[in-house]
């Protein structure tokens, strides 16, 4: 109480407060100033501005807003500023790595970690040291290409039984079987048609057969008798006929004992028949049908035998070589496993009367890096199919490169080309010529061998990066999701429009005039909702197709209920209300009462919950996609992880990318939309849809 | 309250008949563009059937005025030409069938000639016991869940579980399964596949861990979120800050007071989701090759068996609308203070 002065004569005694009071006593308390209505001093709010304070607060709402505008922006931007074609099929480009860094990187650099590949010997199982294996050995199948394969590593071996070709070495195992039907059986070949005793030379190289105490101890091998069979008794011998007298005798030589450890390294066989007697005596100059024969007799008539035959190798040195029938066998499972039934490769068999199968033919399996950019766009040996002599003018003719080749008969009557080659400018694909020759085949056909930039080729000036990768039409995942991403929103944003404002209309007059109106129009909305939303889906595409319209319609006959029945409970709560009440008893239509004084009020909470809708159309059309009822002929997010699915082990970022994006899109859609509600409505605040 | 559940009871039958009906008529004038099985004798009992069943008509020489037939079938030099019969005249023959003997027509493609209702019958057990399955694991982890969640409002722990909520909520049920099905099938050691019935025990019990859990996530979130809401909704509400003040403990304020009003709201769908075991989850059985329910209904779709189509969409259409009804009802037996249907 320090300003007091004004107060003083409520404290005075009681008599003195009725004493006179003159209208000196009164003075003005401020003279200057008067008093007038103050403006506030706080700034002027309206609500739009407010919520958007409130929504400012809420962090992650905001930081959703930021994802999902960037989406929006990426969705429209990337087809429009992605130079590159989503519309064709690239079928050189298919399944590449998602690649943002150089390769080598490790990480996003487009290339693959295989594992566990069988890899293919290629011809060479002879290749034994590291360096040799790494040079003969590729993975299998034939799809993964030399240049691109880096860091092999051989894993695993596995033994398998069954002829395949990616099982090499292994054992032939030629038998008899336990039931003593056959006292003895036999597997040959012939070998030779005819051939000239002092001109041709015959070698048989290699010959190994393994007894059990041997086969347990093979360099170190993991090998083993097959279960059941014990080391049967077999010889081998090498038979050939000769002509005398106009008759045909039959020679035979044992080259192997029964029971001796079978191992021949070289024979000279015509040295043997130089030997025979028969033919010295009788002066024989030619033999002819010779075969290979190995016979096994049986010595225990309860059990089952057999022998492993590891390796033959046969050959000459000389011009018999036509003579000689593709004898050899270097591999188990390769020539003497061939039987006549074998309809490949009939020219040359080996005849069995007892049973032959293969026996430990090992699978090799690799670990590699696989850059699947260096196999396309790599710089590497030209590939025929791809460019031709005709591509090379086309190159000439812009300059690109310098080509001139001369044709000149040679003394032999054959063609020669010389040729000269420059490179003029980097833009030319074909960067070196090895050789031009003359394919006499097709016509005479010029043939060019180079050295192509194959990135170059398909018009690229250096090899692109593809940030997500291509699908299996080649097609750059990148612009494709999201353009697919602009489908579902476009979608999306669509139905959300058509439910809104239909939703809008049947909730205000359901629930402006109430009564019988809002009976009715609440069993309609009650059939309607008791419909599954996959059951209408499905009709309606099924009637009516699967294209953009017929989705959205479908989304559409049963997504306004929502809207309607928030509209409609909204107006139960405002339409009593007494500024209604002011305007309609000053003659207001109804129309207008519902258009611009209860409308505008419930706007905020309906609008706010009805852009949830969007999200829910955006996951319903995904779904659908999913079950395979997807849109025709447009990209959607459903239809690309659908077409994706079954790529999911093989090449699982073309699932995990449009995963991302749908679930990003979903994620930051719910936090946003709940962020709004909670901004424009705060006592529906921590409520959740 | 009995009057208001039978009226409520009454209407929701009204509205299963009335969608029933229209999903009649829009499956059955769909049209059959695929071709029958080779069989001539299957092709000629199901065609019969459908003729005994009021759907086609048997005529013995070609009738324009029945429109163009559907087929001509030959057996034992005897022609029988099929023609549709008009939808109202199928309607009604359906209905009375439905009626007299719960009749729901044969399968057409999937398994030609057999009744829908068998298939059906073969296909819900798979599909209930891996719902309940599901339930069971779900509907208290996500209570529990909800419950910590609320009762540490604002804490670490309330941000970590309602973002995981909030995340896989929003991811769709269809790439959950994929990737739980690349990194736990593919390169783990669960069953790629729904197992045939002649694998091992241990295939067998293995092979629920994916299409329980997939369900489960959803379900999880969706109770742990309500759960949430409503607890913190009554944990700020008067009568539990008069509970405190009379004297009571937290524990005892949360567990007499707190717990038992935010459960009313959630019971109710705890026993509509029981209803709810009844439908089974196309995506994920469709994915996992589980010949549920769901699964029956892509199938039929793609085979264009309509029979079974149809009859799916009737399950599908009556399983929701009774766990609607069971939810509301049980509003008014769990909670007093609701009265249903009373007079506002």
């Amino acid at each position: 109480m320090e300003n007091n002065k004004d107060f003083e004569f409520t404290n005075l005694p009681i008599e003195a407060q009725d004493a006179e009071i003159s209208a000196s006593d009164f003075k003005l308390v401020d003279n200057s100033n008067r008093v007038h209505e103050q403006k506030f001093l706080t700034k002027p709010t309206t609500f739009f501005k407010d919520s958007l304070k409130r929504f400012y607060k809420n962090k992650s709402s905001v930081v959703a807003a930021g994802i999902l505008g960037t989406l929006l922006l990426l969705s429209f931007a990337v087809p429009i500023f992605d130079r590159n074609d989503i519309e064709k099929e690239h079928p050189e480009m298919i399944y590449l790595e998602p690649k943002l860094f150089n390769a080598g990187t490790g990480f996003w650099d487009g290339t693959k970690n295989w594992t566990g590949i069988a890899v293919d010997v290629g011809g060479h199982p002879d290749a034994t040291t590291e360096e040799e294996k790494q040079e003969f050995w590729w993975p299998s199948p034939d799809d993964f290409k030399k240049e691109a394969v880096t860091n092999k590593v051989f894993t695993d071996i596995t033994y398998t039984s069954d002829k395949n070709e990616l099982a090499h070495g292994g054992y032939v195992q030629f038998g008899i079987g336990g039931d003593g039907d056959a006292e003895s059986v036999e597997m040959s070949s012939f070998v030779i048609d005819s051939l000239d005793i002092e001109t041709g030379d015959i070698y048989l190289k290699n010959f190994i057969t393994y007894d059990l105490e041997k086969l347990l101890s093979v360099e170190g091998e993991k090998a083993f008798f097959p279960d059941n069979y014990i080391q049967g008794k077999a010889s081998f011998a090498f038979n050939y006929y000769v002509d005398v007298d106009g008759k045909d005798v039959r020679r035979s030589i044992t080259l192997l004992e029964e029971n001796s450890v079978f191992e021949v390294s070289s024979l000279n066989l015509t040295d043997i028949i130089k030997a025979d007697p028969y033919v010295v005596s009788n002066n024989i100059t030619e033999f002819k049908d010779a075969n290979f024969s190995l016979v096994m007799k049986k010595s225990d008539g309860k059990k089952n035998e057999c022998v492993l035959i590891k390796a033959l190798e046969f050959e000459t040195t000389n011009s018999a070589k036509d003579k000689i029938l593709p004898a050899s066998f270097i591999e188990g499972n390769e020539f003497m496993l061939r039987s006549v039934d074998d309809k490949e490769n009939i020219e040359a068999y080996w005849n069995c009367t007892g049973y032959k199968k293969l026996h430990m033919a090992q699978v090799i399996y690799c670990d590699f890096i696989y850059d699947s950019y260096g196999a396309v766009f790599g710089i590497m040996p030209m590939d025929h199919y791809k460019l031709s002599l005709s591509d090379i003018f086309k190159y000439e003719s812009k300059n690109w490169c310098d080509f001139d080749y001369v044709p000149e008969t040679g003394p032999d009557g054959k063609y020669y080309i010389t040729y000269s080659f420059t490179v003029l400018s980097d833009k030319c694909p074909l960067r070196e010529i090895t050789n031009v020759s003359i394919e006499p085949l097709y016509g005479e056909e010029i043939y060019v061998d180079g050295i192509v930039d194959y990135a170059k080729y398909y018009g690229y000036d250096s090899a692109p990066r593809f940030l997500l990768g291509t699908d299996k039409n080649g097609r750059d995942m990148f612009k494709y999701v999201f353009e697919g991403l602009r489908t579902s929103l476009l979608l999306g944003l669509a139905s959300f429009i058509v439910c809104f404002l239909f939703g809008l209309i049947y909730g205000s007059v359901s629930g402006y005039f109430g009564g019988n109106v809002d009976l009715v129009m609440e069993r309609i909305t009650d059939i309607l909702s008791g419909l599954p939303w996959i059951v209408v889906m499905t009709l309606t595409i099924l009637h009516l197709g699967q294209n953009f319209f017929t989705f959205g319609l479908a989304i559409c006959l049963t997504g306004w209920i929502g809207t309607a029945s928030l509209t409609r409970t909204q107006f139960y709560r405002f339409r009593g209300r007494e500024y209604v009440l002011a305007s309609r008893s000053l003659g207001a239509s109804d129309a207008r009462l519902i258009a611009k004084h209860i409308l505008p009020n419930a706007m905020g909470t309906i609008i706010t919950s009805a852009v949830l809708m969007i999200p829910s159309v955006i996951f319903s059309e995904a779904t659908i996609s999913y079950l395979g009822l997807g849109l025709k002929g447009m990209s959607s997010l459903g239809v690309i992880l659908s077409d994706n699915q079954t790529q999911l082990t093989v090449h699982p970022y073309l699932l995990i990318f449009p995963a991302i994006v749908i679930a990003l899109l979903m994620i930051s859609f719910n936090l946003f939309g709940n962020g709004l509600r909670d901004a424009v409505n705060p006592s529906l605040k921590g409520e959740e849809q | 309250m009995l009057k208001y559940s039978l009226k409520r009871i009454l209407l929701a039958f009204i509205t299963a008949f009335i969608i029933i009906t229209l999903t009649f008529f829009l499956v059955k004038s769909l049209p059959v563009t695929r071709s029958f099985a080779p069989q001539e004798n299957i092709k000629l009992a199901y065609y019969l059937t459908e003729v005994d069943k009021g759907v086609l008509i048997d005529v013995g020489v070609e009738s324009p005025q029945f429109g163009t037939y559907i087929e001509k079938i030959t057996h034992n030099s005897i022609d029988h030409y099929f023609y549709k019969k008009p939808i109202i005249d199928q309607y009604f023959a359906w209905l009375s069938r439905i009626v007299t003997k719960w009749d729901w027509g044969v399968s057409q493609f999937i398994s030609p000639n057999i009744s829908t209702t068998t298939i059906i019958m073969d296909r819900l057990p798979v599909s209930v016991k891996i719902n309940v399955i599901s339930v069971i694991i779900s509907v208290p982890l996500g209570i529990l869940l909800g419950i910590v969640a609320g009762l540490n409002k604002n804490t670490w722990v309330d941000h970590t579980i309602s973002t995981l909520v909030m995340i896989f909520i929003s991811i769709p049920t269809f790439v959950i399964i994929s990737f739980m099905m690349y990194f736990f099938a593919f390169k783990g050691s669960l069953p790629i596949r729904w197992p045939t019935d002649d694998a091992t025990t241990k295939v067998k019990v293995l092979a629920y861990l994916i299409p329980v859990l997939s369900l489960s996530f959803g379900s999880i979130c969706h109770y742990c979120r309500n759960v949430r809401a409503e607890l913190c909704e009554v944990m700020s509400s008067e009568y539990l800050i008069l509970a405190r003040t009379k004297g009571l403990t937290r524990r005892q304020a949360i567990v007499r007071h707190a717990l038992r009003n935010a459960f009313v709201p959630i019971l109710p769908s705890i026993l509509g989701e029981f209803i709810g075991v009844f439908t089974g989850s196309m995506v994920l059985e469709n994915l996992y090759n589980i010949n549920g329910i769901g699964d029956l209904y892509i199938t039929a779709l793609k085979n264009q068996d309509y029979n079974v189509l149809f009859a799916d969409m009737a399950i599908f259409t009556t399983i929701g609308l009774l766990a609607g009804i069971v939810t509301d009802l049980s509003y008014g037996f769990i909670d007093p203070r609701i009265r249903m249907g009373a007079k506002k």
